[in-house]
């Protein structure tokens, strides 16, 4: 099995090699097509023409697209994205600093998503059973109606502000200097034996995570209630009711087992959006990622590094993707064997 | 197989009896209860904020990309890059010329080419060295000359040389008449960094780890999130009442009003003006919408044919009623503007006054060959989010245009791309926009914002060049402030730039707190205590 999910993974890599390179010209080629001047925040008022002609040239932007381009992929393929225009520091560095702060908080998202969509598309899946899915699937609509960003801002209103239990700004409280080992708060905490800091941490990731989670979740209650609903016509559950197996045990055990197969895929898929939701929520909850990097770099025309985290985002799904590819494998013998 | 439903699949999950299914939805509810509560209690203990009168914690909208003062021009961030490396002069909360690391400045000619200026001789950097004027030649010549993408080069673009005549005291020697370069000392980019410190550690060791030589070092920066200023003991003016400050990051409007209103933070700024009233009925908080040398007002392409006809732009200017936008989206403290300068500002032309008449404005369009009848189509270029309620600015001035027969199509646009737009001559139509300028000097306002030759000019009357040229160079004050209240005047009257108001501020502090507030806008927090 070792053997047939390392084959897929590498088959998955070497795909991905020729996606990249396509994503990446397609993103550069726009940023530079874009009426945009990345030097328009950066000028005095006071700068001329010429000024503004020694600072194109100093920063490579007078060269012609496709040599552009071409400098910048010989550059990528040694590690470098170039440098921002805005921060004036090198952008691959950037990005791996704030990258540890947003998979954080979206795996932090994904398991309070889990914890909220697991149990709920149970709970749709009896409220079916028992012919009252009506106030599941309002509740559901509900949820799936109101994006991340404005579950951000309510949960800031409910938990911050209304009842004050939890911090709704930055990564840690503002008397603890994060280590920076690996740069995952909650990973060097541990490491440092910061208890206490720890506990900060966590209560700085859980508004923007739960903001998130609720965003996701309705997705997952949804696909993991018609999965249920399929699981239920198959011919073992039939079997097992037969040889007299509890109901909960057939549902927990067995169905959920099957039905756990489209909604990894779906979650999958989604995983990716959800770095796209944590681009709003890092923003409204000043939390240090890469999309609170990613609005700094739009508002400021940083072409190096909006280019570098699209490519980012790129290289994301499709590492997600391949790691479903895997989990699929693994949760389903007939695939290992075809 | 026979089909049946999915109830009858699961008699027993139908029945009423106490089923496996339905403990197990208790079981879930109940744990997932348990689990909200228990994980909210343990997290009181970490929302202790630093509330000691030694620390100041302030949400702040905007965070500093670069640690090198001479690299970027951001209004914004100024007030932070004055709190770590202090500034050669400064304007006091008034607005006034102010000694700073240099304590005299005087011309030694009568042409403004050679400004003599006195550094203190107790400036300290962060690092233990002294300040000395090798340090101030470094800063405001040589760096712009060996580095194009310093802007400190365009800023001073006449300074030629700097003579240094002992380690406190030298010589700024100007290419030609620059009457003006003391302010240029007190505005943006012109801050002094320690020579022998950047050379050694490099532009990024530098950004890393900045030096200065202000009442505040930079002890801690997470990109994003938050700075943390700690008072420096060995600063020349004494140490800073408030030993700690730390600016959170949020750029979010409402996060920094629920910061404030939770009482998170000692201090938030840039709030929305709606929730101003409401956040004044806390009585754990003061607000203040106060106004700052910056103005709001209308750019006007000169090569858009209608924009050509001297008519259309006085109908366009008599047809805003600039009282009314100020009641709307500035609770009335944003003062009307008949000038391209804020009221009490030098060559602000104080006796000049443009009204808003919606009669003449119809008869001017008129005079044009328009009317309600026959309307003028205009695109009204407009930010969203720029600066307060731009957006909903525009739509009010396109409502008050639709009144006397000009159809305002309101195209939203970015910094970035309007700059792109301007360059390339090919803004649409007229442009609302936000003009800082925390000197208030005339010189950038109506200097700047009308030279033609300038890379995002809007009305490119070449004539005005010389015109501006002059007013740069003249070494008399009195002749050099008429002068621009002339073309002040001239310009409003002209309507070649439509002045619209005076920029607020605003900000919400803890009861607790005394601030200073600067006619600048800066946040300075050095100058702030606790009562």
């Amino acid at each position: 099995m070792f053997h047939v999910t390392c084959m897929i993974a590498v088959r998955r890599l070497l795909a991905a090699i020729p996606t990249l390179l396509l994503l990446a010209l397609v993103v550069f080629v726009v940023l530079r097509l874009l009426p945009v001047d990345p030097l328009a925040t950066m000028l005095p008022p006071s700068a001329t023409a010429a000024d503004a002609a020694a600072m194109r040239q100093q920063l490579g932007l007078d060269q012609p697209i496709p040599v552009q381009f071409l400098i910048w992929l010989r550059d990528a393929a040694s590690g470098s994205l170039g440098t921002s225009i805005n921060f004036r520091q090198p952008v691959t560095g950037l990005i791996v600093a704030a990258l540890p702060a947003t998979i954080e908080l979206a795996l932090l998202g994904l398991i309070l998503a889990l914890f909220i969509s697991i149990p709920g598309g149970v709970l749709a899946y009896v409220l079916h059973v028992r012919k009252r899915e009506t106030a599941a699937d309002v509740g559901v609509t509900v949820l799936q109606s109101v994006p991340a960003f404005l579950w951000g801002l309510l949960l800031i209103i409910v938990f911050g502000v209304l009842w004050p239990v939890l911090p709704f700004s930055g990564r840690i409280a503002d008397d603890i200097t994060l280590p920076g080992l690996t740069g995952f708060a909650l990973v060097d905490l541990l490491i440092k034996g910061r208890f206490d800091a720890w506990l900060s941490a966590l209560s700085h990731l859980l508004l923007p995570a739960l903001a998130l989670a609720l965003g996701f979740a309705p997705l997952v209650i949804r696909v993991l209630r018609s999965s249920l609903i399929d699981a239920a016509r198959e011919p073992y559950v039939e079997v097992a009711r037969l040889r007299g197996v509890p109901e909960s045990r057939i549902l927990w055990r067995h169905m959920l087992k099957n039905a756990a197969l489209p909604t990894i895929t779906m979650i999958g898929v989604q995983f990716g959006f959800l770095f796209g939701s944590a681009l709003l929520v890092e923003m409204i909850f000043g939390f240090p990622g890469i999309g609170n990097l990613m609005v700094q770099a739009v508002k400021g025309n940083d072409m190096p590094l909006i280019q570098g985290i699209a490519l980012l985002f790129c290289v994301l799904m499709l590492a997600i993707n391949a790691i479903v590819d895997v989990l699929y494998v693994l949760m389903n013998p007939r695939l290992r064997v075809s | 197989m026979t089909e049946r439903t999915d109830a009858s699949a699961f008699p027993l999950l139908a029945s009423t009896s106490c089923t496996p299914p339905d403990l197990k939805r208790r079981t879930l509810l109940g744990g997932l209860a348990a689990t909200g509560l228990a994980s909210l209690l343990p997290w009181q203990h970490a929302l202790a904020q630093g509330t000691d009168r030694a620390t100041l914690s302030i949400a702040y909208p905007t965070d500093v990309p670069t640690w090198d003062p001479e690299a970027v021009t951001i209004p914004n961030i100024q007030g932070i890059y004055q709190s770590v490396f202090d500034s050669p002069l400064r304007f006091s909360p008034d607005g006034r010329l102010q000694a700073r690391q240099f304590k005299e400045w005087r011309w030694t000619d009568n042409t403004a080419t050679r400004l003599e200026v006195t550094l203190r001789d107790d400036i300290v950097f962060h690092d233990g060295s002294r300040m000395t004027m090798e340090d101030v030649k470094f800063s405001l010549l040589e760096r712009g000359r060996a580095d194009k993408k310093l802007v400190i080069g365009a800023m001073l673009t006449t300074l030629a040389d700097v003579e240094i005549k002992s380690p406190t005291r030298g010589v700024l020697v100007y290419s030609r008449p620059t009457p003006t370069a003391p302010i240029y000392l007190a505005f943006m980019a012109a801050y002094i960094v320690p020579k022998a410190y950047l050379t050694k550690v490099g532009a990024d060791g530098f950004n890393a780890a900045p030096v200065g030589a202000g009442p505040y070092r930079m002890a801690e920066h997470q990109r994003g999130s938050r700075i943390v200023l700690e008072a420096f003991d060995k600063y020349w003016g004494g140490m800073a009442p408030i030993r700690q400050v730390i600016l959170q990051i949020v750029p979010e409007p409402s996060a920094r009003v629920a910061l404030a209103e939770s009482g998170r933070v000692g201090m938030a700024l840039q709030l929305p003006v709606r929730e101003m009233q409401r956040l004044a009925g806390k009585p754990t908080l003061k607000t203040k919408i106060a106004p700052v040398s910056e103005i709001y007002m209308l750019r006007l392409p000169s090569y858009v044919p209608a924009l050509e006809n001297e008519h259309v732009r006085a109908a366009l200017h008599l047809a805003i009623d600039k009282a009314a936008l100020s009641k709307a989206f500035y609770a009335g403290v944003a003062q009307p503007l008949s000038v391209l300068a804020p009221k009490g500002a030098p060559a602000s032309a104080p006796d000049f006054n443009y009204p808003f008449d919606k009669a003449r404005a119809i008869s001017e369009l008129q005079a044009a060959g328009y009317s309600t009848a026959k309307p003028l189509s205009l695109t009204l270029l407009s930010t969203n989010g720029a600066f307060p309620s731009d957006y909903d600015m525009a739509r009010a001035i396109a409502q008050m245009w639709k009144g006397i027969g000009i159809n305002a199509t309101i195209e939203e646009t970015t910094p970035a791309k309007l700059v792109e737009a301007a360059q390339n001559g090919k803004l649409a139509g007229p442009l609302l926009y936000s003009w800082a300028n925390s000197t208030a000097d005339p010189e950038i306002f109506a200097g700047r914002i009308l030279d033609p030759r300038l890379r995002f000019s809007t009305w490119k009357d070449m004539a005005l060049g010389p015109r501006i040229d002059s007013l740069i160079a003249e070494p008399d004050e009195t002749k050099r402030l008429d002068g621009y209240k002339a073309l002040n005047i001239e310009a409003s009257e002209k309507s070649w730039a439509i002045p619209l108001l005076q920029a607020v501020t605003t900000v919400a502090y803890a009861s607790a707190l005394q601030p200073q507030l600067f006619n600048s806008g800066y946040l300075i927090p050095a100058e702030y205590k606790y009562l």
